[in-house]
């Protein structure tokens, strides 16, 4: 019997002692002012502390917001962070360059510091350029859930969360207490896809809590035979023929510590990656390690001082065939934070703070010559501030964050947001400016004039409607323009670095569809984003259409299907529906870059799960149709779409061991 | 584009027609066990009275509640009697007036009426027990219905409150 459904009977029961309640009334305490909350309900009603200083339901948060539980992932059986984004309105994946593949989102592409990652308050994104490489990573079965707002967040976030923040939150940083070991092997035809594994282990104590996970995966990143980059390919330098299973990987390596003791917290990271093409490789290896704490000066109010260091190398490349490096930079942060939050009455909330960070950068390798023989040094100091008012008729959320950096210049970014539930009905109403600080890379490698912050504006309208307690629909329509877009572009070998252009954006609409029934639930999105027309970043364009920028779809649509068999007996299907796109896969007799428009495609996976108790076993085919959606550059960068994968079947298994309380 | 914006408009459409509403909502039934737990730990001046009138000033499911909740039930040895009004002037002295949300902007015309007398007015909508109602609602963090008192109101009202029911609540001032 669903929870919600027992919740009725016993209010029902309650209400058939309508003459007896009265003598206990303590009894009266526990009476929820809203009716029994459905499974969808309880989903919606969690409440979220993102983007905002007091936990909103994600119905009221000011922030358009997706939410992928733990049982989301492990009923769709996804193999990486990709497989997730995917199926989140808005996101597609992208090539940056040497096969590392990035994000995009609404028709833009974004893996350079315009989407803020953050494992368990960490941030992912590299200091250099600030970039997060996507494929065969992250501990997909090590996570409790991962809440996206699908939206600005720099006034909270700082100057990488210009257009979203995906933040992810492990079991072992959260829930878990007790141990767990999870395994996923991906074959194709003829390689082997993946092979991923790590172990959690976590301890809940009255005092002290603390946790410890490990991470490793080998990957490919495609397995397609006799490969040939026909942009990067000529007579003079003809591009090796490769099978890509044999020459590419996809590997990342996560160590994950955390401790808690009343309001202290401290935690340790590193996050490591290796990928390559069949010419380049690009490493990976970031440590972070954080310490704050939480001061309860009273119960309205809460001071958390935080340092942050991180010590990187990150996007180190170099050639494969002989494995020395063309670049190999160390990159480190010092950030101290201190933050306030004030419950200033139930219906009044503050948030404030200031942000200080040092980043410095130097040359590994051993010419030493990259930054001049010296340190590369950026000073950034912010301060932000945000204010919610709880009010019958509407949440009001103002804020606003400005932030100087001592070569790149200041951003001032307001922020507002009105959002409500009313009955079954919710809108949003958000303005926000963001923007994007350049990183260390953006600054160094300039060409022109001194780059300045990207600045963003975004209005956003979401409606959303609930017909029953298991069913949803919410629409939401966007505009996004962005000025001085931080862009690289490359006209000759010594000329080649990043400036700003002058704008680009998208404006569109994103749905999504929610029925959650006692043994099956759909879950229907659809999101459309069209290019602005006025962009002037050339190497987003392509001939055939102004409605779209090169390599990202306009259209998609996703259908995830779950249906429980039996209680131990989980199938789901989701379907992915991708509409055409553009890409530069050849050249012209000139060797000018050629875009051609490469075909929708469906995207078929199914997965079965069982469970019992502590064990899940789970088996699934990926792209059962077999279309192999190739992965092109997301901007005309000299390189050919990476060859999609074929048809993988997935094993996935997983034990949970928890400790007696 | 346009095609598709129709489609979902028709979607819409459907789903808007085909819809009950019966979301997660405000459960009046539980305002309604409130409202009678109020009147049984509150006490009245005697008065020859046969009946015990709650009466619900604007349009609130609560009255819907009320009367079926409190069917050939008494409180105070008195039967309950619930109605519904929504003209100020009809009001017919009650033991409760319970102010809808709706009406929340005539409480102080209320308390210029009865002014003195022994009606207890409970307000719907939060904060108002500030503003000169006895007990106003107030829906806490974790979504479980509380009320506050303003007990002062309350004497000048003639009306004891029981130290039980006090206890209760979310605020008394």
């Amino acid at each position: 019997m669903a929870r919600w459904q027992f919740g009725s009977l016993i209010f029902i029961f309650s209400l058939l002692s309508f003459t007896a309640f009265s003598q206990e009334l303590d009894s009266l305490l526990k009476l929820s002012a809203f009716t029994a909350e459905s499974d969808l309900q309880k989903e919606l009603n969690q409440k979220t502390g993102v983007g905002s200083g007091k936990a909103l339901t994600t119905r009221e948060t000011p922030g358009i917001l997706s939410v992928v539980t733990a049982e989301d992932i492990r009923r769709m059986g996804a193999r990486d962070i990709t497989d997730i984004l995917r199926t989140i309105p808005g996101f597609d994946i992208g090539q940056d360059v040497q096969f590392v593949t990035g994000v995009s989102f609404r028709g833009n592409w974004a893996n350079e510091g315009k989407v803020l990652f953050l494992l368990d308050g960490q941030q992912i994104n590299d200091l250099l350029y600030q970039t997060v490489p996507l494929l065969n990573n992250f501990p997909v079965d090590a996570v409790e859930k991962i809440e996206i707002i699908r939206g600005p967040g720099s006034a909270i976030y700082g100057g990488s969360a210009e257009y979203a923040v995906i933040n992810i939150i492990t079991k072992q940083a959260s829930s878990l207490n007790g141990v767990k070991a999870y395994g996923t092997v991906g074959l194709h035809s003829n390689a082997i896809g993946r092979t991923n594994g790590g172990v959690m282990l976590a301890q809940n104590g009255k005092d002290v809590s603390w946790d410890f996970g490990f991470f490793q995966g080998k990957g490919i990143v495609s397995d397609q035979n006799n490969f040939v980059d026909q942009i990067q390919n000529s007579d003079s330098v003809p591009y090796p023929v490769s099978n890509l299973a044999k020459v590419t990987n996809a590997d990342p390596m996560n160590i994950n510590v955390g401790i808690r003791t009343k309001g202290l917290q401290v935690r340790g990271m590193y996050n490591g990656y290796k990928t390559n093409d069949p010419i380049l490789f690009a490493k990976f290896d970031n440590y972070s390690a954080d310490i704050k704490y939480d001061f309860k000066i009273n119960p309205k109010l809460t001071i958390t001082p935080q340092y942050i260091y991180m010590n990187q190398v990150p996007w180190a490349y170099g050639t494969v065939s002989d494995g020395n490096y063309g670049l190999r930079s160390r990159a480190t942060r010092n950030l101290a934070n201190i933050t306030a939050n004030y419950n200033l009455s139930k219906k009044i909330n503050i948030v404030s703070g200031a942000v200080y960070f040092a980043d410095k950068a130097n040359d590994l390798l051993p010419s030493n010559t990259y930054f001049d023989g010296q340190d590369y040094n950026l000073y950034n100091y912010a301060v932000f501030a945000q204010g919610l008012i709880k009010h019958r008729l509407a949440n009001l959320t103002i804020g606003a964050r400005y932030e100087k950096n001592n070569r790149a210049g200041d951003a001032f970014v307001p922020r507002l947001a009105l959002t409500k539930k009313i009955e079954n009905f919710h809108f949003k109403a958000l303005y926000s400016e963001a923007f994007r600080t350049p990183a260390i890379e953006n600054l160094h490698t300039s060409i022109g004039d001194k780059v300045v912050p990207e600045k963003s504006s975004i209005a956003e309208l979401e409606l959303g409607y609930q017909f029953t307690p298991e069913m949803l629909l919410s629409i939401n329509g966007f505009a996004l323009n962005t000025n001085d877009v931080i862009i690289y572009e490359y006209i000759s070998l010594d000329q080649q670095g990043y400036q700003n252009y002058r704008r680009s954006g998208s404006s569109g609409i994103e749905a999504v569809f929610n029925l959650k029934k006692k043994k099956w639930d759909l879950n229907v999105n659809y999101s459309y984003a069209r290019a602005n027309h006025n962009s002037t970043v050339d190497n987003y364009k392509v001939p055939q259409t102004s409605n779209q920028f090169v390599g990202i779809p306009a259209q998609k649509g996703v259908a995830i299907f779950n249906y429980s068999i039996t209680k131990n007996i989980s199938f789901n299907t989701t379907l992915i529906y991708s509409g055409k796109r553009f890409a530069f896969t050849t050249n012209d007799q000139n060797g000018i870059p050629l875009a051609t428009q490469l075909d929708p495609y469906l995207l078929t996976n199914s997965f079965v799960n069982y469970q019992s108790g502590g064990f899940m076993v789970g088996f699934g085919a990926y792209d059962l149709l077999n279309q192999k959606p190739a992965i092109p550059q997301a901007y005309n960068g000299n390189y050919a779409p990476i060859p999609g994968r074929s048809r993988e079947f997935v094993i996935k298994v997983s034990y949970q061991l928890n400790f007696k309380k | 584009m346009i095609v598709v914006m129709k489609k979902i408009y028709f979607l819409l459409l459907i789903l808007f027609f085909v819809a009950k509403s019966y979301a997660q909502t405000i459960n009046h039934q539980v305002y309604a066990v409130f409202v009678v737990s109020i009147a049984k730990y509150s006490f009245w001046p005697e008065t020859d009275a046969k009946d015990f009138k709650i009466t619900v000033f604007g349009k609130s499911k609560v009255f819907d509640e009320l009367t079926k909740g409190t069917s050939n039930k008494d409180v105070h040895g008195k039967k309950i009697v619930v109605t519904q009004t929504e003209d100020i002037q009809s009001l017919n002295d009650p033991q409760i007036i319970y102010l809808s949300d709706g009406k929340s902007n005539q409480l102080a015309e209320l308390q210029k009426v009865y002014a003195g007398k022994p009606v207890m007015i409970i307000a719907e909508r939060e904060g108002l027990f500030k503003k000169g109602a006895s007990f106003s609602f107030v829906v806490l963090e974790n979504n479980t219905l509380r009320f506050d008192i303003n007990k002062k109101e309350s004497e000048a009202h003639q009306i004891k409150i029981s130290q039980s029911l006090s206890s209760l609540a979310n605020e008394v001032i």
